[in-house]
């Protein structure tokens, strides 16, 4: 098809050729195009096959207001391919057909809609009652649009941003441009959102004159122009705006263009103001195979020649109710398109020169005529006009019917945005009878037509809108109100909602193939609120989210039911309003996480990496996963740990130690210089939410640690549970500002009195001391004597910029000893061994510090501090049928039970926290919580693990600590 | 997230930028002679008000502080001058 390339108003570039794959066959569209223009250039008219009916469907609105050009493009179903815009290496398919659009061997359906009333799927197929289960199979295998692989994955980058604005305007067309400049000229932050790829609106195409000569194209161009120089706007084109919150908040979607670096991405707004211009629709007309292909609304047309160079057919009808359908019949008419008749709905009411222009080319024009039938097998050969009383018939051949009723407000972002609207007699519009706060609504969508009166209304809404943002306008204000008021106001609308028409197919919803005949059997069967026919019949539910059905079906409901008391209600619009992939909605996925310091130095020693929370860490330094020369060498000589990610905290001022009082269950008066004390924090429910060790450092200054898993709320716990009191404290977070090393093993001290500048013997720095020394006279150390894995070992906190120095020393301090690194998992077994717990692990939320066995940490006569927990802990204390913690030994020492293994005997009675084989006692171990009486000593336990069966395995609980329950080794 | 809440510190921010910290019931009771149902109110029941509730948020990704202040449940926005709306 040939391309009119001279056009001024195009948006593609001709000479730049994209080929598509369609049906096997490779097309050639060019730069600019969407998939579905690019496919109607090279002839394809039948796009996509109807959800019920199987009816062929074509190029329609051009703006994604019905599902029409639904295709499948790069195996991802339902992408509206009429505001896709064609990339290279595209394979795009139809969907909902067997065969191809043309020869769709589903298309008898059409002739099955006698069988498919309104409310078919409530109401038939239902007796006798076992015949719904097969129906139910054959009408899920029929529905939907789109199919999806499954073994599809979405590609692409998917992207979101949340900027701030003073004020947001929804719409890039001459009404939302001016609102944006006007509030702009205040000085204020704006951002613009228009949907199609470029800023402009309903003058964009259109070379009718705007004022002195322009075209309104070039004003347009100028607009946008000024608005992209202008540096406190952001535009944001091809963005669909899609959901309106509370305090002006303003989601929108954004497909990414040449050069961006996502597919598509969300974008939520945050805006003092709104201003919505989202202009107009144009509202169909009903008649017979009112949605053939080769029937188009008025835009489509006229867009197709002016944006994309594609002359919309060869022989048209006009039938229409609108001034822009007259224009848009002179403008095709010139630039090619022979035009049979232009059958205008209006009797009177037409712009003069427009009929005048129509005559001087010798367009026959009819008043008061209107379509009442496309004919033609699949695209339109023919249609049937007649008079708006249906006395007079006549029939043109033609292969385009440019048909619309008039135009619809968008008025969707309104409506989210919780604006009442009223029915208006004058323009046929659903207007804004309120707005919210901080809301305006500007041009075309009031009814507008007149070009200097669109511009002039945006401009008022912008300063209305800087007036929102604190700005004073008050002059400025009054004199675009007096300049709108000078301009003409809203043009009545045509209210004709049905032709004359005959038969059973006029399409009220194309989405999902609901006809006027369905609203009225809906109506028959007592229906009567617009909202639950909506439901009922389904129109106006399909994706296109009543684009096509949202303004005619409350019309045609009230005009049918014909009483004075059913006014014309519309139904409601919820967000998304436009669909959407759910990868847009799921964002990027960053996979944020910290590093130690010596991240490097362990990936390098062979350290296998894990995200453990919201750390990377050294889980194995071997491919042994059971970590047995690891374990071993911890066991019986000398190990070295990384252990960073444990939170660091100082806590300093007078009113420090009461904080400490209210947080910890021990007492925490007893903390004195030179020791290291051990405690737990409980949440008020006496539960276990944390353990660790905390050290005094100086009068009323503390450093005390956390759990990995606690470091980044405990500053917020402290602060959360002395809010009342007024307390004088800091508390600083010191995780990512220190570092820590474990350095454990029977040789450990071997390894520091190298290095230490301190004496570092058993006499002088005894277990649970903590001594502040440095190393190699530079590295400040404080270090805590303590035994997690059962062994002597020392933990040297130091600032993280000496962590790397730190490592290098002791690594080499300890070579001739064979020091080695062990990772996180060594360490879950170490510390197993010895029944140290590890929060979350060996409790969850309901395990209180009773039940694994650390009540004797709790002071209980400190009430005065109001520890946190303490009722509970009271309450709890002595209270029956809770789950305790066990140690237990398998009786066949073979078998190692999974973590999370059941422990029952008829019901369930607890669980397995760890097991794991000890190579340290050569038997496999673990922790479990269990039922009161079944954690007595010798009780045999039963375990059940996933997918065994009728099989089980049986342990004995047994004393704990399994490994060297005296202590004596901590204490060498 | 709609909400916006303002800090005594940073002024009026997002409402990602805050968590939670439930409605206020006044200071912790003593906890001599407190009874388990009496504690157990405290912390767990909650008015649930459908209306203005003074409450506590936490500006967790600020500058930490805790702070009350009063929100309209029923519209989910925090309400402009709580003290004249009382």
């Amino acid at each position: 098809m040939k391309r009119l390339t001279h056009l001024p108003t195009l948006r593609i570039d001709p000479s730049q050729e994209i080929p598509l794959k369609y049906n096997r066959r490779t097309y050639q569209g060019v730069h600019g195009d969407t998939v579905a223009t690019a496919l109607f250039a090279n002839g394809v008219r039948i796009l996509a096959r109807s959800l019920k009916y199987h009816r062929p469907r074509g190029l329609y609105s051009l703006d994604g207001e019905c599902s029409n050009t639904f295709m499948q493009v790069n195996a991802i179903p339902n992408v509206c391919t009429e505001n896709t815009l064609l990339r290279r290496g595209m394979t795009v398919e139809a969907q909902n057909v067997k065969g191809t659009p043309e020869t769709d061997r589903m298309g008898f359906m059409d002739k099955l809609d006698w069988a498919m009333p309104a409310g078919f799927y409530y109401r038939t197929l239902h007796k006798p009652a076992r015949i719904w289960p097969l129906a139910l199979k054959q009408v899920r295998k029929a529905a939907g649009l789109g199919v999806i692989a499954p073994d599809f994955e979405m590609k692409g980058k998917y992207d979101e941003i949340y900027p701030q604005a003073d004020v947001c305007v929804i719409g890039g067309g001459p009404a939302g441009m001016s609102a944006a400049r006007a509030a702009a000229a205040q000085g204020l932050r704006v951002i613009l959102l228009e949907s199609r790829p470029w800023l402009g609106g309903f003058f964009d195409y259109r070379p009718a004159e705007y004022h002195d000569g322009v075209p309104l194209y070039r004003r347009a161009r100028e607009l946008a122009q000024r608005l992209e120089e202008t540096t406190n706007v952001r535009i944001f084109s091809h963005t669909a705006m899609v959901g309106a919150y509370n305090n002006n908040l303003i989601t929108a979607f954004q497909q990414g263009g040449p050069g961006d670096h996502f597919d598509e991405r969300y974008i939520e707004i945050r805006a003092v103001s709104v201003v919505v211009a989202t202009g107009c629709i144009e509202r169909p007309l009903l008649f017979e195979n009112n949605e053939r292909p080769g029937v188009m609304q008025i835009g489509c047309a006229h867009r197709l020649a002016r944006t994309y160079g594609l002359l919309p057919g060869e022989q048209a009808v006009f039938s229409i109710g609108h001034d822009l359908g007259l224009e848009a019949a002179i403008d095709l008419f010139d630039l090619g398109l022979k035009v049979a008749c232009v059958a205008d709905i209006r009797e009177d009411g037409q712009d003069p020169r427009l009929v005048d222009e129509l005559a001087a080319r010798k367009i026959p024009f009819w008043r008061g005529w209107v379509a009442t039938r496309a004919h033609g097998k699949k695209t339109v050969t023919k249609v049937s006009l007649s008079t708006i009383p249906g006395t007079q018939q006549r029939d043109f051949g033609c292969d385009l019917l440019v048909a619309s009723a008039g135009m619809t407000p968008v008025t969707g972002p309104l409506t989210l945005a919780q604006a009442q609207l009223q029915y208006d007699l004058h323009t046929g519009f659903f207007l804004p009878a309120q707005l919210p706060p901080k809301v305006h609504a500007a041009g075309r969508l009031l009814g507008l037509h007149d070009a200097l009166a669109i511009e002039a209304s945006g401009h008022l809404a912008g300063l209305e809108a800087a007036a929102d943002c604190g700005v004073s306008v008050d002059a400025d204000r009054q004199r675009a109100r007096e300049n709108l008021d000078s301009r003409p106001g809203p043009v009545r609308g045509c209210k004709l909602v049905l032709a004359p028409v005959k038969g059973r197919k006029s399409f009220i919803c194309f989405d999902e193939d609901t006809t006027i005949k369905n609203i009225q059997q809906a109506i028959a069967m007592g229906f009567e609120a617009t909202e639950l026919i909506k439901r009922f019949t389904t129109a106006g539910t399909g994706p296109g989210q009543g684009g096509i059905p949202g303004h005619n079906l409350p019309l045609f409901v009230a005009q049918y039911l014909g009483e004075a008391s059913v006014a014309a209600q519309p139904t409601v619009v919820r967000a998304p309003l436009v669909p959407t992939f759910l990868a847009t909605y799921a964002g990027s996925h960053h996979d944020m996480c910290k590093r130690t310091p010596v991240h490097d130095s362990q990936k390098q020693a062979g350290g296998v990496m894990r995200r453990i929370g919201v750390w990377r860490r050294a889980r194995y330094f071997s491919q042994d996963f059971s970590c047995r020369e690891e374990i071993v060498n911890v066991r019986n000589n000398v190990g070295m740990l990384d252990a960073s990610t444990l939170g660091k905290f100082r806590i300093w001022g007078p009113d420090a130690l009461q904080a400490l009082q209210r947080v910890y269950v021990s007492d925490m008066s007893k903390v004195s210089e030179g020791k290291v004390k051990y405690s737990a924090m409980c949440n008020d429910d006496g539960c276990i939410i944390d353990d660790g060790v905390v050290v005094k450092r100086g009068a009323n200054d503390y450093y005390f640690t956390t759990s990995t898993a606690r470091a980044g709320v405990t500053g917020e716990w402290f602060r959360y549970h002395t809010r009342y009191d007024g307390w004088n404290f800091s508390i600083v977070n010191l995780t990512d500002a220190f570092g820590v090393i474990n350095l454990a093993g029977p040789n450990a001290r071997q390894v520091l009195e190298k290095v230490a500048d301190a004496d570092v013997s058993n006499a002088a720095f005894p277990y649970i001391g903590y001594r502040e020394f440095t190393i190699r006279d530079t590295i400040p150390v404080r270090a805590m004597r303590l035994g997690f894995v059962g062994e002597l070992s020392y933990e040297l906190h130091v600032p993280s910029s000496y962590m790397q120095a730190l490592w290098d020393i002791l690594a080499e301090a300890g070579r001739e000893l064979n020091i080695r690194n062990f990772g996180v998992e060594a360490q879950n077994v170490l510390r197993m061994e010895k029944c140290h717990l590890i929060i979350g692990a060996e409790s969850e939320l309901r395990t209180t510090l009773h039940d694994v066995g650390l009540g004797f940490l709790w002071d209980r006569t400190k009430t005065a501090a109001k520890t946190v927990g303490a009722v509970a802990l009271r309450q709890t204390a002595e209270q029956e049928g809770r789950l305790k913690l066990v140690g237990f030994k398998m009786e066949d020492p073979s078998r190692t039970p999974k973590d999370g293994s059941l422990i029952v005997d008829r019901a369930i009675r607890g669980y397995i926290c760890i097991a794991r084989h000890s190579f340290t006692l050569e038997e496999p171990v673990g922790l479990a919580l269990v039922e009161a009486p079944l954690n007595q000593e010798g009780t045999r336990l039963e375990i059940f693990e996933d997918e065994c069966g009728d099989r089980r395995l049986y342990a004995k609980v047994v004393p704990t600590p399994f490994y060297d329950p005296e202590g004596t080794r901590l204490r060498i | 997230m709609a909400l916006t809440l303002t800090c005594p510190i940073c002024g009026q921010r997002n409402g990602y930028e805050f968590r939670y910290g439930g409605e206020e019931k006044g200071p912790r009771p003593d906890e001599e002679g407190l009874s388990p149902e009496d504690w157990c109110d405290y912390v767990h029941l909650n008015k649930c008000v459908a209306g203005i509730q003074k409450e506590w948020w936490f500006h967790r990704d600020g500058c930490g502080a805790w702070f009350t202040t009063q929100r309209d449940t029923t519209v989910n926005l925090e309400v402009e001058q709580p003290e004249a709306q009382l």
